[in-house]
């Protein structure tokens, strides 16, 4: 693995810093949101205490304690915000909720709402009954069948009154009652202070019917009837039924005093029924969920602005490694008249609560809602709830996380840059030290002893220093070596020419027979040892006779003729071959020092080909240069040695035979090459079998 | 070699080795030379001032003078110009070879010459300043053309101007212009020249003998080299 693998590796580690953020952001969130719930549920309780003061502007005066029941006719009635016109639609009345169905023994359709203003109480019927039955001219209640909706009214003082509304063209009507007249008979008469508009729809007709509230007591009993006989709705028929519980006028302004953008407030009686509600929950409040009741004003219009800008949407992609787990968390259940849920339950029995719910299946979509008692005299009217939106929450969160994941992210680029250019530095700098190392020692032995980035006081320079010494000592000893020959053959000239000046000295003055052998042995190893220091000593003469080699234009080819024939006579146990052009090769050098490197060369041939070989000397001319090859039969060059064949003091031999051998001859044969600006190189032959050593001249 | 002891020549030799001053002077007494061998330059100037050799062997490292040779020759030289002088040194190199002979050195020798040969060297020295008062031997001359060679005199002439070849240059000549047109190899040469030399000093014998003809004839192109076998003389 590279340095600058490796130092990426370690820079990438930094990206624990975002991981850490996201597990202090996740912690930071369950923190926000338990100050929130208690923020939440304080304000709630607060609330709850300011409202308990004034319970008479909250609460209607008579208190009912039995609960409110759907079934047996109970009426919720929806405040509304401003008197609607009587006209058969309900669209303005402001009120999201549906109108709820009402029972039928016969699957008559009925659908019922009822809502009130400051002076009036609005019903909307909406009846479906393709077959409209007019109301005949002065009709009889029990013989005659037509369409029509009977209410029967409690009034203040507790007393029944029964209406019903019927007509013989839609429009607008008056309710009309039975009165009983002197003598028992009954006639039809109107009532102008209860109006209704009958319009027919599609598949039937809407009732739109308004009730002075002087008029109301605290019950009211619907029932529509088709000319049929088929008929929905309750009748008074039960002591329970039909009571109406009613939002408190007032209220909805009164709590929007209460409250902060971004908060809803909703009051409920101890049925849970709606009495009131102010705000919007947020900045993702449910649309359609404010103004179901009488709300005051946009307030949660002005929430919005705090979190707008901070809606990144390129900004909330890490939330999904962060996100708390909230599949768990029970849905918000979203009723148009009544709160429902447990910490509701719990403030209506008494006990201050707070709750997150979800109010979609997006895990982001949350809702915390805090409930609180509203006690008077000592016992729970009704609860204070706070509905907040988690989008503050979650826009704090994502703050945060956006700025710890920008500079965390940051902090791992700088750091994954830096590391990869020191680690690319580092590593250019140990690739030219390893580069120069490579070819510090050149293929002429010669040592060059500068390495790069010596001067650096890093370890990296430490080391090219220490490459420094280590060369400069090789190369101490390299050139030890490289003398050695000629200081050997020098010094020990002296011992040897006192050894044969005393052999001769010994033979003149006259040996006996039988000395005359050890003498003569003793003659010849003073030859061999002088022809040992003669080789020795032979790369630096010729390094010296080069120093003085005058440069004269001659004839290469015709050189090569005469060496060739000389080498015939000199190596009768080889074939020599010459392939030379005829025309004249005409080179400028020193011709002597050609001859030798040619006789280096043939010499060295000569040792590798085996008795009866042939030795090839070739004189080409490539381009700019003359090529002079030697090529012999025998044994081929390992590879590793042909690069180096031509080092001076470098020797392969595999078989040994009496000649001393130091490594010289084909250094000699280069060190002429190169004084003639040539090289000179070894190959094996192609075809196997053999090597070839090339000396390329160029033309000079 | 036959010299009359009443005439006996006196030969010094200069060396700082023990072994070889003894061994060179028991030789060349036997060939009948009176010989003084010195250690150093000191004890042999000292000698030279009372009275000069009638030929001087010099080493050219002296103890610890690594040259002091080449300043004894030069002050012999300076006390006689006639007095042969001849380096018998370890040295080898080329540079020392001219820069003795360039200093008036008679001959250049390497210690890797045998006794017989040295010994043959000093006689041919003898001969040469002993045929200056000889009359002339027809047989011990060459002529080839613009070249003479009298090699009882050991002296050479081309186109009649002198030309002044160390003693190993005249003998290789000689050995060259006796037989023209023959190839002399490398051995031949250092037999006829009594020396045991390597190639590349063969060769740089042959450069100095060639450019001596040069000074004298620009055109000289006598001696040929013949490459892988050896030298040959042209008319």
């Amino acid at each position: 693995m590279s340095i600058r693998l490796q130092l990426l590796i370690v820079a990438l580690t930094t990206l624990i810093l975002p991981w850490a953020g996201c597990q202090h952001a996740r912690e930071l969130e369950d923190a926000l949101r338990v100050a929130q719930e208690n923020a939440l549920e304080s304000t709630a309780d607060t609330i709850a205490l300011a409202l308990s003061a004034q319970s008479a502007r909250v609460f209607r005066a008579a208190e009912d304690p039995r609960p409110y029941v759907e079934e047996q006719g109970d009426l919720y009635v929806f405040a509304l915000r401003s008197p609607p016109l009587l006209d058969g639609y309900r669209e303005d009345w402001g009120v999201a909720a549906d109108p709820k169905r009402l029972p039928s023994p016969d699957g008559y359709g009925a659908r019922l709402q009822v809502g009130s203003t400051d002076r009036y109480l609005f019903l909307y019927l909406e009846v479906a009954d393709p077959h409209f039955a007019p109301e005949p001219a002065n009709p009889d209640l029990e013989k005659d069948r037509f369409d029509r909706v009977d209410i029967t009214l409690e009034q203040p003082d507790g007393s029944l009154e029964s209406y019903f509304f019927a007509t013989g063209a839609p429009g607008l009507i008056e309710a009309q009652r039975t009165v009983i007249q002197g003598g028992g008979t009954t006639r039809i008469a109107s009532e102008p202070r209860i109006q209704a508009y009958w319009l027919e729809s599609a598949g039937g007709y809407h009732l739109e019917a308004r009730v002075p509230l002087a008029l109301v007591g605290s019950r009211l009993w619907v029932e529509a009837r088709a000319a049929s006989g088929r008929k929905a709705g309750f009748a008074v028929d039960s002591a329970e039924g039909g009571r109406l519980f009613m939002a408190t006028s007032g209220l909805g302004e009164l709590l929007g005093t209460f409250i902060r953008a971004g908060t809803r407030v909703t009051v409920v009686d101890t049925n849970g029924l709606k009495l009131g509600t102010a705000g919007t929950p947020g900045v993702g409040g449910t649309p359609g969920a404010a103004g179901e009741l009488g709300t005051a004003g946009e307030l949660g219009a002005a929430g919005e602005l705090g979190a707008a800008g901070l809606d990144d949407a390129g900004g909330t992609w890490y939330r999904r490694f962060v996100t708390v787990d909230t599949s768990s968390w029970p849905m918000q259940t979203t009723l148009p008249d009544r709160m429902a849920g447990k910490s509701v339950f719990a403030a209506l029995a008494g006990r201050p609560a707070a709750e997150w719910l979800r109010t979609s299946g997006g895990a982001e979509d949350l809702m915390l809602l805090a409930a609180a008692p509203i006690a008077v005299d000592g016992r729970t009217r009704g609860a204070v709830v706070l509905e907040q939106s988690g989008d503050q929450l979650l826009d704090l969160r994502d703050r945060a996380l956006a700025h710890l994941f920008n500079l965390t992210l940051l902090a791992t680029a700088l750091a994954v840059l830096f590391a990869f250019s020191l680690a690319t530095f580092i590593s250019v700098r140990i690739g030219r030290l390893r580069s120069a190392a490579d070819s510090a020692v050149g293929n002429d032995g010669r040592i060059r002893l500068e390495m790069p980035e010596s001067r650096s006081a890093d370890e990296i320079g430490a080391l090219a220093r220490a490459f420094e010494r280590l060369l400069a000592r090789l190369d101490e000893h390299a050139r030890y070596l490289r003398t050695l020959g000629g200081k050997l053959s020098h010094e020990l000239r002296t011992p040897l020419t006192i050894v044969r000046s005393s052999l001769d000295n010994l033979e003149s003055e006259g040996a006996r027979g039988d000395q005359r052998g050890y003498l003569t042995r003793a003659r010849e190893g003073t030859l061999r040892l002088q022809s040992i220091l003669s080789a020795l000593g032979a790369a630096s003469r010729v390094e010296e006779s080069i120093q003085q080699a005058e440069r004269v234009s001659f004839d290469l080819a015709e050189l090569s003729r005469a060496a060739v024939a000389g080498y015939r006579d000199a190596f009768p146990g080889a074939r020599f071959v010459l392939e030379a052009p005829a025309d004249g090769c005409l080179l400028r050098g020193a011709p002597e020092l050609i001859a030798q490197m040619l006789d280096k060369l043939v010499e060295n041939a000569v040792d590798f080909t085996p008795p009866g070989g042939t030795i090839t000397v070739r004189l080409e001319r490539t381009g700019s240069n003359y090529e002079l090859s030697v090529e012999n039969d025998g044994p081929s060059i390992p590879d590793a040695m042909l690069g180096r064949l031509f080092e001076s003091l470098f020797e392969h031999r595999p078989g040994s035979d009496d000649k001393p051998h130091f490594g010289l001859g084909l250094y000699i044969a280069r060190l002429i090459a190169e004084f003639h600006d040539g090289r000179a190189l070894a190959a094996n032959r192609s075809g196997g079998g053999g090597a070839s050593f090339t000396v390329i001249l160029p033309l000079i | 070699m036959g010299y009359d002891s009443a005439v006996k020549k006196s030969i010094a030799i200069v060396e700082d080795e023990p072994a070889l001053r003894e061994n060179y002077a028991a030789a060349l007494a036997r060939h009948g030379y009176q010989v003084k061998a010195y250690a150093n330059r000191k004890l042999a100037m000292q000698a030279f001032g009372t009275r000069l050799p009638d030929l001087a062997i010099i080493d050219i490292s002296l103890e610890d003078e690594a040259e002091g040779g080449f300043d004894l020759c030069r002050d012999l030289r300076a006390m006689s110009a006639e007095l042969p002088i001849i380096f018998l040194t370890a040295r080898d190199s080329e540079l020392d070879a001219v820069s003795g002979l360039r200093l008036g050195a008679d001959d250049f020798l390497t210690k890797d010459v045998s006794l017989p040969h040295l010994a043959a060297r000093v006689a041919a020295l003898f001969r040469r300043i002993d045929a200056l008062r000889l009359p002339q031997n027809a047989a011990d001359i060459v002529r080839r053309g613009a070249l003479v060679m009298d090699a009882g005199k050991m002296q050479t002439t081309w186109n009649g101007k002198p030309v002044t070849l160390s003693l190993t240059e005249f003998w290789i000549a000689h050995a060259l212009a006796l037989n023209p047109g023959h190839v002399k190899n490398r051995q031949q040469l250092m037999d006829a020249a009594n020396v045991v030399l390597d190639d590349s000093t063969i060769t740089s014998h042959i450069k100095r003998l060639r450019r001596k003809f040069l000074e004298v004839d620009p055109a000289f192109d006598a001696v040929q080299t013949v490459y892988g076998m050896g030298y040959r003389w042209v008319e």
